[in-house]
């Protein structure tokens, strides 16, 4: 059995986790998910700033506060948090001279294929991540891997399995997708909320067997709960088919039994097939500019006020990229101000970062000349810039998927 | 009982890209007998009318159904000018639609 920890569903999660799961108890491996379609934006952002950045900086920091306690109990640490730049990541860790072997995974990034795109990173599988831990290493970053070849790749390193183990592939694909947001695994942003200690949840862990069954569990004494419930409510998220497409096996959720356990919830019988011959690329490009406010729209006449700052902003900016809801949550005679009021929601989208800024100055101008009672839940600002996300599939073979071992030496994967 | 299906049923949802996925699910094999024949693609659409393009898919292993509603987002997360744009919450709004539910199913 493989003992492999969460403590990060996204870049931004609790900043605590990396030494609470330390501290906890034991474990093996520590994994964490920085990366998301949006983060990958912020980070090429971020790159586009300043050519070292493009990492999340959040993990570095906590390395900072907890690697030299993860080499004291021989803890490893697999993360996605390379994003843009493992090699940049990398370089960082071994600044902070504690003697980590790291290694990092590369070949994701796909720009030279993609150069209209700000980001263009392929969904690389586990195979080198179980490369690099293999050879040794204490961490692993990686750029654009799945999010279950967080927990696939140490497992397939531990238990020495093969390609075609798709079924043992497919079994750590699911406690993968269970440990990959945090503690919406352990009843965080659960339906049944009330029915559990729901405050602060713990982090999940999967015990992992040779055959790919597993164990969902979290340390003792921590907070949330792990239940069939629970499992099934992660499960359910951000899937389609039930044919779960991943780089290294297709896992089938029809086949997934759940069974409850005196320390939390037992995966068994899941079945894993051959996965496609083309990976998933996430591109992102700059879409254009956003801009939006809130006005407050207070007690009698609600559609009439919602259409006269409409007209006014209307008139001032021009209608195009303008989208408007007006959410009635007003009630009639009601017994506070807040319950009186509605809320109007105009959003700009355009090319023009000029128009994303007119917006704002134009809603602001309206102050003292709309509707009675004007304001705002709070001022515009200049507006931002936006992505926009699309996929591409790229053949598997052509893509450079390489374990970069601590030392330097370079292999293929 | 007219009541809402949160009463009996759990939900996650979330983004894919431009669309949205929903996973529903209950706790017994007697509650799932009826939300199969309940909530059908066009029942959904009819509970969440700003769903265009749904389609259903089932797992009986986990007696749930997921939805995946094409197109809700737009051009994703960060394009989309919806409320949510994450689809974070869609799943308690459906759990708030009010439907008739056996009373021996509660």
């Amino acid at each position: 059995m493989i003992r492999i920890g969460n403590a990060s569903g996204f870049y931004g999660d609790r900043f605590s986790a990396v030494r609470e799961m330390l501290e906890g108890g034991h474990l093996d491996v520590l994994t964490g998910d920085y990366l998301a379609e949006l983060t990958m934006l912020i980070l090429g952002r971020d790159r586009l700033e300043d050519a070292d950045l493009g990492y999340a900086r959040t993990f570095l920091r906590q390395m900072e506060d907890a690697l030299g306690l993860a080499l004291e109990r021989g803890v490893r640490i697999v993360s996605n948090a390379g994003g843009l730049n493992p090699a940049g990541l990398a370089r960082a860790i071994d600044r902070l001279g504690l003697g980590a072997r790291v290694a990092h995974v590369t070949g994701d990034d796909l720009r030279e294929r993609f150069p209209d795109a700000l980001t263009a990173n392929a969904y690389l599988g586990a195979w080198g991540i179980a490369e690099c831990l293999r050879a040794g290493a204490d961490v692993v970053v990686t750029g654009r891997v799945t999010d279950a070849s967080l927990v696939v790749g140490p497992a397939a390193a531990h238990f020495d399995w093969g390609r075609e183990d798709f079924d043992a592939l497919a079994g750590a694909t699911v406690a993968g997708h269970v440990l990959e947001c945090g503690a919406q695994a352990t009843g965080g942003n659960y339906a049944f909320f009330a029915e559990i200690d729901a405050d602060r949840p713990g982090f999940p862990i999967a015990e992992v067997e040779a055959d790919g069954s597993s164990l969902i569990t979290k340390h003792d004494g921590t907070g949330g709960a792990v239940t069939v419930d629970t499992v099934t409510a992660q499960l359910l998220y951000e899937i389609g088919p039930p044919a779960y497409l991943g780089p290294d096996v297709v896992s089938h959720f029809d086949t997934i039994r759940l069974a409850p356990h005196a320390r939390g919830v037992r995966i068994s019988g899941v079945r894993g097939s051959a996965p496609p011959e083309t990976l998933k690329v996430c591109l992102n490009s700059l879409g254009g500019f956003r801009n939006a406010t809130t006005f407050v729209l207070c007690g009698l006449e609600i559609e009439r006020k919602a259409a006269l700052v409409r007209r006014q902003l209307e008139a001032a900016i021009g209608a195009e990229g303008l989208s408007w809801t007006l959410a009635r949550t007003e009630h009639v005679d009601a017994d506070t101000q807040e319950a009186a009021s509605a809320l109007l929601h105009a959003t700009i989208r355009t090319t023009d970062p000029r128009r994303a800024k007119a917006f704002s100055r134009a809603a602001v101008e309206l102050a003292l000349a709309s509707y009675p009672g004007f304001h705002v839940t709070a001022p515009p600002g200049d507006g931002s810039p936006y992505g926009v996300c699309e996929a591409a599939y790229v053949p598997r073979d052509s893509v450079a998927h390489q374990a970069v071992l601590p030392g330097g030496e370079v292999v293929r994967v | 009982m007219r009541l809402p299906l949160g009463a009996i049923a759990g939900a996650r949802s979330g983004d894919k890209g431009g669309d949205a996925n929903l996973g529903v699910w209950v706790r017994t094999d007697e509650q799932y007998a009826w939300l199969v024949g309940e909530l059908t693609a066009a029942r959904l659409k009819e509970l969440l009318p700003e769903a265009g393009e749904v389609e259903r898919f089932e797992l009986p292993n986990l007696r749930a159904l997921n939805f995946v509603l094409r197109g809700l987002l737009g051009e994703g997360v960060a394009a989309s000018t919806r409320f949510d744009p994450q689809a974070k919450a869609l799943g308690e709004w459906l759990r708030s639609r009010h439907v008739d539910i056996p009373e021996a199913l509660l």
